[in-house]
Formats: structure tokens, sequence, C-alpha cells
């Protein structure tokens, strides 16, 4: 195990013309860490997974990954340092699992290496990373949503990066299948010292498994700490603008969410035209 | 695999020989006597002089249209993305007539026909890339306006051929797709074009296969997606240029053959390539083999002995087929 890999996010500013979507994130994720990043849709949790992995860049501030500067990184370079598993991807027909994971190998063999045949270790240690190597010769686009999802975390591990990043890993999975995939990655992140970073709907699972959750709101981080500083009603009522309660897990005592109903939106101030 | 791989081979080897048995003037025991070093002059000339280069121009032609609609398809995720609709064919086209029209190059200087259509065809190429972003960015908007570009060009050629019929019968022929008279001449432009472009297809096998899985995985995974399907689309441009320049536009072979190939040989483009290449060489030469066959059927009706079914017209009618039970056979898939 090779030392575990920090993210700093200084002074990230983004947006698109009309619509800002970052607006002054500061954010250090130590070494080795497992955080949960949460807040409403459009808060642009998925934009800052983005940046961390190099995929936009920042108007302003800057990225450091390990202490090196994305922005001189290119980009196959960078996905040897960070691998990040999108919320949805398309069908792909006729690719096989084994073959759907080999492509996590692009960044580390490069087009030519490509050509090659033959995995090497690190697609089969993947592959059964995730348990998925009894079907590594069936098509992706055949297995089940759960199965998928599985797999795509495993051309993810392929990469065979020291950060992970997660952008809503347990959507459309039922709740088996979420215990599954996070489960997954708790127990990677500890047998190899992965730093993680994932977006989380789920406040339960968020303080279940995460040791810190960072909430963003209107591009900006209002809410950072453990489970236990972070999950209150006051943060259900001003980040995720819903009512409910916060209890205790009966035997674990982390907290758990009783979320009840909507908050109304926010008043449209007075001199808007709609 | 390598056994689907071996009996493709298998099947392109028949299709020559049906192509070389197939046509006019020649009885198939003579042209066995020619290959065993026999035969008199006539026979001779007939067979080393016309069919084997016009069996394999059609191979060639063949082999350089798959391989330009599978890289199509693969770098623009679309399923109906070919060379008929990026306004390469078009264009190639369009140039090889005006070239004609203005009296620049005849049916009988192949060199002047095939500059006049590679050059048409980078024109439609650049259109396209003019006004679906540099670099071909979106590929949904890519497909559109390919197919906007493809109209236009079509319409243009049209012009040309009402202002300018010129040889009438060879053009139409042409704009169909035929591998009637093609000569050593033909070949010799073709092959090095097309072992060059498709060898460069070839290793851009892993990006390809990357963008099949999506802009986003691609890039995650570390592909500059943008540099990617750039050289990707300069490969299927000079491989459909080539091709439409030595045997015309022929019709469904760059949509259909890629279909086929990943059906039969599945989404490992290091095989599937070379497999689209054989898929299509079956394709265009089973067709021209049918095409010559048909052509010496008796029909009291018609000129028999002018009448030549042009082998575009034969791949058509079979790739709407064949493409109709590919998409029946799979309803689900996508591209």
């Amino acid at each position: 195990m090779t030392e575990p890999v920090g993210i700093r996010l200084e002074g990230i500013h983004f947006g698109y013309p009309a619509r800002p979507v970052l607006q002054g994130v500061d954010l250090t994720v130590r070494p080795g860490e497992l955080t949960a990043l949460t807040g409403l849709n459009g808060c642009g949790k998925s934009t800052l997974l983005r940046l961390a992995a190099g995929l936009l860049r920042p108007h302003r501030g800057r990225v450091l990954l390990g202490g090196e500067d994305l922005a001189r990184l290119s980009r196959r370079a960078t996905a040897r340092r960070v691998a990040l598993l999108h919320q949805t991807a398309p069908a792909v027909p006729g690719m096989t699992v084994r073959h759907l994971v080999r492509q996590g190998r692009y960044a580390a063999r490069g087009p030519l290496g490509m050509l090659r045949e033959g995995d090497d270790p690190v697609v089969l240690r993947a592959l059964r990373d995730v348990g998925v190597e009894q079907w590594a010769d069936r098509e992706v686009d055949a297995l089940s949503g759960g199965e998928r999802q599985r797999v795509r975390l495993a051309m993810a591990l392929a990469q065979d990066t020291r950060v992970l990043l997660l952008d809503e890993p347990t959507t459309y999975l039922d709740l088996h299948h979420q215990l599954d995939v996070l489960r997954t990655v708790v127990r990677l992140r500890a047998e190899r010292g992965l730093t993680v970073v994932m977006v989380l709907h789920d406040l339960g699972h968020a303080a279940r498994f995460a040791e810190r959750i960072v909430a963003l709101r209107e591009g900006r981080v209002v809410a950072d700490g453990t489970p236990e500083e972070v999950v209150t009603p006051e943060l259900l009522a001003d980040v995720l603008r819903v009512a409910g309660r916060v209890g205790r897990d009966p035997e674990g005592g982390w907290p758990v969410c009783y979320p009840d109903h909507p908050l109304p939106d926010h008043p449209v101030p007075q001199n808007t035209r709609i | 695999m390598s056994r689907r791989l071996a009996l493709l081979a298998v099947l392109a080897v028949l299709c020559a020989g049906a192509e070389l048995v197939a046509g006019r003037g020649m009885a198939p025991g003579a042209v066995w006597d020619v290959l065993a070093g026999g035969g008199d002059a006539t026979e001779r000339h007939i067979l080393l002089q016309l069919r084997v280069p016009r069996l394999l121009v059609s191979l060639g032609a063949g082999a350089c249209l798959a391989v330009a609609g599978l890289v199509l398809q693969s770098a623009l995720r679309n399923p109906l993305a070919g060379p008929e609709v990026t306004g390469v064919t078009p264009g190639a086209v369009l140039g090889a007539v005006t070239a004609t029209g203005l009296g620049l190059a005849g049916w009988d200087s192949p060199l002047a026909v095939v500059v006049a259509a590679c050059a048409g065809g980078c024109t439609g190429a650049a259109l396209l890339w003019l006004l679906a972003g540099r670099g071909g960015g979106d590929p949904a908007s890519t497909a559109v306006h390919g197919v906007l570009v493809s109209a236009v060009l079509g319409g243009l050629t049209a012009m040309v051929l009402l202002v300018a019929p010129g040889e009438l019968g060879s053009v139409v022929q042409w704009l169909i797709g035929t591998t009637e008279g093609r000569v050593w001449q033909h070949w010799h432009l073709l092959w090095p074009w097309a072992l060059a472009w498709g060898t460069a297809a070839w290793l851009l096998a892993g990006p390809l296969t990357l963008l099949r899985c999506g802009d986003d995985t691609a890039l995650a995974a570390g592909l500059s997606v943008r540099r990617a399907r750039t050289l990707a689309l300069l490969c299927a441009v000079a491989l459909t240029a080539g091709a439409v320049a030595a045997v015309g536009a022929l019709g469904f072979v760059g949509l259909l053959a890629p279909h086929l190939a990943v059906a039969v040989l599945g989404a490992d483009l290091r095989v599937t390539l070379p497999g689209a290449a054989l898929v299509g060489a079956v394709v265009v030469g089973g067709a021209d083999a049918a095409a010559q066959l048909f052509s010496r059927l008796p029909v009291p009706a018609l000129d028999s002995g002018r009448l030549v079914l042009p082998v575009g017209a034969l791949t058509a009618c079979l790739g709407a087929v064949l493409l109709l039970i590919v998409v029946r056979r799979t309803p689900d898939r996508t591209f």
C-alpha cells in the first residue's frame, strides 16, 4: 500500500454564461479520507467532482492532487492519478464485462498499448475487487442495473489511482445493491488507502459510511464536519430544504434522519417579473 | 473470435472465386485453364487485365467503405452514421461529376476522376467540419449537419448533371456505384491509399473503443476526446474518398457492414475493424458476382447484350434487407 494522496481545491470559481455554478469553494480532503458530498440538485456537487477529476478547468482557483496542479497535467496523466465514476453511462452494444473493465487501462497503456492482447494484473484484480469475475465474458448490456454499476466501478478501479471520485454511485439501485456498492468502496478504501469523495443524496448512507460530510448550497460550502456535527435538523432545513428529525442508531450511535416534508421554495423577490 | 475471422476470410475467398467466373464471355473452365497457365490470348486478357483488377478493386472498395463506416459509427456514437450521410460520398460524387462536366476528366482517365472525387470528398467533410463545430464536438449535431450537407451536395450534383449531362450513362452508373471497367490503374491508385488509412484506423482502435463508451466515460478514462474524434473522422473521410473515387457511390455498404461486423465479432475494435474490412469485401465482392450473374441471364425484353446491372443497385437492395434483419433481431441495439 502506497501513501494516500490528498485533494486541495483553492478558491474555485466555475460557471456558464449567466449561471455561476461554484463561487469560491475551498476544500481540503485529507489523504485516505472518505468524504460524502451532499446538497440539492444543481448546487454544484457534480461540477465539483468533475473539476477535482480534471475534466473541467476552473475559471479561477486551482486543484491540487497530492501537491500537483492539475492544470499542468495532460488528460492521460490526470487519469492515472484520479478516477471518476459518472452517475450514468450509455449502453455499449457488444461489449463484454472484461472488455469494458480493460478500457480503464487506457491512461496507463496509451493508445498503442491498448492494441496489445491480454489483461494485465490490474484488470483481473479490479474484476475480483467488485466480485464480477464470474461474468467477465458476459455482455454488459445483458446485466441488471446493480450488476452494471459494479462493472463500472471495476472500470474506474482499473485506472489504479490513489483517488476515487464517485458521482451518485447508488442512484437507480435498489437498497441491496446500494449497500453492496457502498460496502465495496469502504472495504477497498481500507485495503488500498484510497482517498474517496462521493456524492450521496441519502444522508443516512452518508452518516453511516463517511467520516466527513460536506454540504453545498448555491455553489458554496455551507457545512463541513463529521456526521455527528453536520447531520442536524437545521442542515435538513437549510441545505436540503426538508423538515425532519434526526435520531441515533440504537446500536452504532451514528445519526439517522427522519425526513418528513419538503419546505416551500425560497420566496420570489417582490420586483421579479415572472 | 479468430475462428469467426477465419470463416469471414474463407467467405471472402469464395466470393472472389465466384466473381472471377461470373462474368460474361468466358466459360468457368477457361478461367481455370488461364489460372493454370494455359488459355489463349483473348482469354488471358479478359481474366488478367479485366476480371482480376475488377475483383481487387471491388474487394478493396468494399473494405474501405466498411472500415470508414465503423470508424464513423464509433466516433459519432451514431447507428446511422455512414459515409453517405457525412457529406463525404456526396462530395466525392459532386467532385467527379463536376470535373467531367467541365471536361477536366473523362471516365476513361481514372487518375483525373480519382483526384476530383478525393477533392470533392474532402470539401464535403470540410463543410461538415465548419458547420458542426470544429473537431466534431457533439456527435448528435455532427450527424444532423452531415445529413444536411449530404442533401445540399446531392442537389448540386443533380444541377450539374442537368446543365452538363455529358456521358450520362456512365455518370448514372457511377452515381449508383459500379465496378464495370475497373482496370489495374484503378487498383494501383486504390491499394496504397486504402492500406495507409486502414492501418491508421486500426491504430486508433483503442481510442475508438473508448469513444463507443460515451464521451464522459472516455474523458474520465484519460482520452483526449476531441483530438481522438478528429483523427478518426480524418481516417473515415480519406477511406471513403478513396473508395468512392474507385467505384462510385456504393449504397449502404458503409452503413451495413459495420453493423454486421459488430453483431458477429463484438465491440473489440482490434478484431472488428479488420473484420469489418472483410465483411465489406464479402458484401461488395459477392454483390458484384451476383450482379454479373444476373446480367448473364437472357432477358428477352431487354437488350441483354448491353444490359449491365451496376453492383451499387444490388448492394443497396441487399443492404436494406440485411440491415432490417439486424435491426429486427436486436431491437434495443443503439449502434
